[in-house]
């Protein structure tokens, strides 16, 4: 199937003769059926994006009864930091921070660096176990995010099957469900196909020839990797590190079945925050917040694309 | 001697490649595994490695369930809504990225990126606040909008990658045996993209029948699709109760990919997170 060497349509232009006026009717055409998703990105990301970032600034409409009947609402005529001021005054809010963080971070290391061993291990191992693999690191793509998590809570539990085997074994066990290591062990669970796919269809494109070559010139396995594979697949590895960034980043699902009551990731906080507390506002923040941090790992990676000079 | 001297040795190779296959098995399989045994367990105490006894008596609670009922419904009635609305929105744009020239080309096409590039919990609180002046909160349509957000991308990018993958000479030889622009389109653009569109579509509604996050905030307590009940009877019943209905809500996935397997092919897949 030629999916990987089609070059990106939208970055040719494939000029075929055609009679004159005929530009500008395809021009309007290719538009007009164009637009429609992007019609819809504005009106469901974009638009509440906005109004959600000015009401966390104390803008409050007096029409959106969600914004307006909300708890310890801020309201102000200019727009104000107010809001944010007392979430970084709270001890609970700086908790969920670090541990968001905590989470985020490892969970982005481990990603990395387990989908590249079997990525690697796709495109370079020989054997029928190759083609087990290519199958198995799929799975968690078709499980759902909720069935993932309580299957690796009654897994992984507290007398659970695991500390079952290990008694009988003789060994001892920290159950890392309702801590933040469970949730870490949650989202590399979920984020292992998405990571393994991009990274590996970035060595499928790495020339076999050059490969050879260093091999032949005397480059043991590991130089191959650090002079060739690793810096010709950078562009692959960042785009998996931003989305899975922002993927751990912005989860509810995992923390919220596997992580402890308390502190919370930011997505289970801004839950409780909007259905529990009735508090809309510092939920809409906390937001804002994750999209800053968001915007900050997607900085990095339009940065170090920029500098290697590729793009997506 | 070089740290990675094992990586010489055929022997040595071939086994740490084993015991890569059996890690990953056992870290991806052995959860789910477990749930299928919690879902025929009747009495499962600590420290035994297996079920004292087994029984079918929580498949009979399950189906007997109310709430288990209306949760199927709302599920098989919103994914396939989300699944058709999204094709109809986002494959004619497929086909115009893949195909025609015109203005903002490029941006367009990268900008859906945006739909993926929000954390999406923060993302889901904004738009609930919004759906609430709108009245969309708790409503059907309300749940099918926000799960309509993550089908956005591989409904265009995957399809545009099919769309590609169409040899132009095939098309222009169609056109010059006297083959009509649509009758070339139907006849050999669309057969030949046709893969693609299929695990677009597959992708789109596994995500919508999925979608456990966005409609938890937008849909419930109404719209109870059935990973939101997951969420309570996670929590509020016995294990093998959760585990049943894992697995009733794993069905569509597994028949799916058994029906696609075919097509679910690793390029097209890729396509669908980086663009081509």
């Amino acid at each position: 199937m030629g999916v990987g060497d089609a070059r990106p349509s939208w970055s040719k232009a494939t000029p075929r003769p055609r009679v004159a006026g005929s530009h500008l009717r395809e021009a309007a055409l290719g538009l007009v059926m164009a637009l429609p998703p992007f019609v819809v990105l504005l009106a469901l990301i974009v638009y509440p994006a906005v109004e959600a970032a000015l009401f966390s600034l104390g803008q409050v409409p007096t029409d959106n009864v969600a914004f307006s009947t909300g708890m310890h609402l801020i309201v102000s005529k200019t727009l104000t930091l107010e809001v944010y001021r007392q979430l970084f005054a709270s001890s609970f809010f700086l908790d969920d921070l670090s541990i968001t963080f905590f989470v985020t971070v490892l969970s982005v290391v481990l990603v990395l660096v387990i989908s590249y061993i079997l990525a690697l291990y796709v495109r370079f191992g020989v054997g029928p176990l190759v083609a087990v693999v290519r199958s198995l690191y799929l799975i968690p793509l078709f499980v759902p995010v909720v069935i993932a998590s309580y299957a690796l809570i009654t897994f992984y539990v507290d007398h659970g099957i695991v500390q079952a085997v290990l008694t009988h074994l003789g060994l001892g066990y920290a159950p890392p469900i309702y801590h933040r290591a469970g949730i870490v062990i949650g989202e590399v669970w979920t984020s292992i196909p998405f990571a393994v796919l991009l990274l590996g269809s970035g060595l499928d494109g790495l020339p076999q020839e050059m490969v050879e070559a260093a091999h032949d010139a005397g480059a043991g396995f590991f130089g191959v990797l650090w002079r060739i594979v690793i810096p010709l697949n950078v562009v692959p590895a960042m785009i998996v590190v931003t989305f899975t960034f922002i993927g751990v980043l912005g989860s509810f699902t995992v923390p919220y079945l596997i992580g402890p009551n308390a502190p919370q990731m930011l997505g289970v906080a801004m839950q409780a925050y909007f259905s529990s507390y009735q508090q809309p506002q510092p939920a809409v923040a906390m937001a804002m917040i994750t999209f800053l941090l968001a915007a900050v790992a997607g900085g990095v990676y339009v940065w170090a694309t920029a500098r290697s000079g590729k793009a997506l | 001697m070089k740290l990675t001297w094992f990586l010489d040795v055929p022997e040595l190779r071939r086994a740490l490649g084993v015991i890569l296959v059996l890690a990953l098995g056992a870290f991806l399989l052995f959860p789910l595994a477990t749930l299928v045994i919690w879902a025929f367990a009747d009495v499962w105490r600590y420290p035994n490695v297996l079920p004292q006894s087994f029984s079918f008596r929580w498949w009979q609670w399950v189906f007997a369930n109310g709430d288990v009922g209306k949760a199927v419904f709302y599920s098989v009635t919103t994914a396939p809504v989300v699944t058709v609305l999204s094709a109809l929105i986002c494959l004619p744009a497929a086909y115009s990225f893949s195909r025609l020239q015109f203005p903002g080309r490029s941006f367009l096409f990268i900008s859906l990126l945006a739909a993926n590039a929000f954390p999406k919990f923060g993302l889901y609180i904004s738009i609930a606040t919004i759906f609430f002046e709108l009245n969309l909160i708790n409503t059907f349509w309300g749940v099918v909008l926000i799960q309509l957000i993550n089908t956005l991308v591989v409904m265009v990018w995957i399809p545009a990658a099919g769309f590609d993958s169409v040899p132009r000479a095939l098309e222009e030889a169609a056109r010059d045996a006297g083959a009509g622009p649509l009758r070339v389109f139907w006849r050999i653009t669309l057969p030949i993209a046709m893969p693609g569109i299929i695990v677009a579509g597959i992708l789109a509604f596994l995500a919508a029948f999925d979608e456990s996050q966005g409609t938890l905030v937008v849909g419930s307590p109404t719209i109870t699709t059935m990973p939101i009940l997951m969420y309570t009877l996670v929590s509020n019943y016995p294990e093998p109760v959760g585990a049943v209905f894992s697995i009733l809500l794993s069905i569509p996935s597994l028949v799916l990919l058994l029906v696609a397997r075919r097509y679910l092919i690793a390029g097209y897949l890729a396509a669908g997170f980086k663009g081509r």
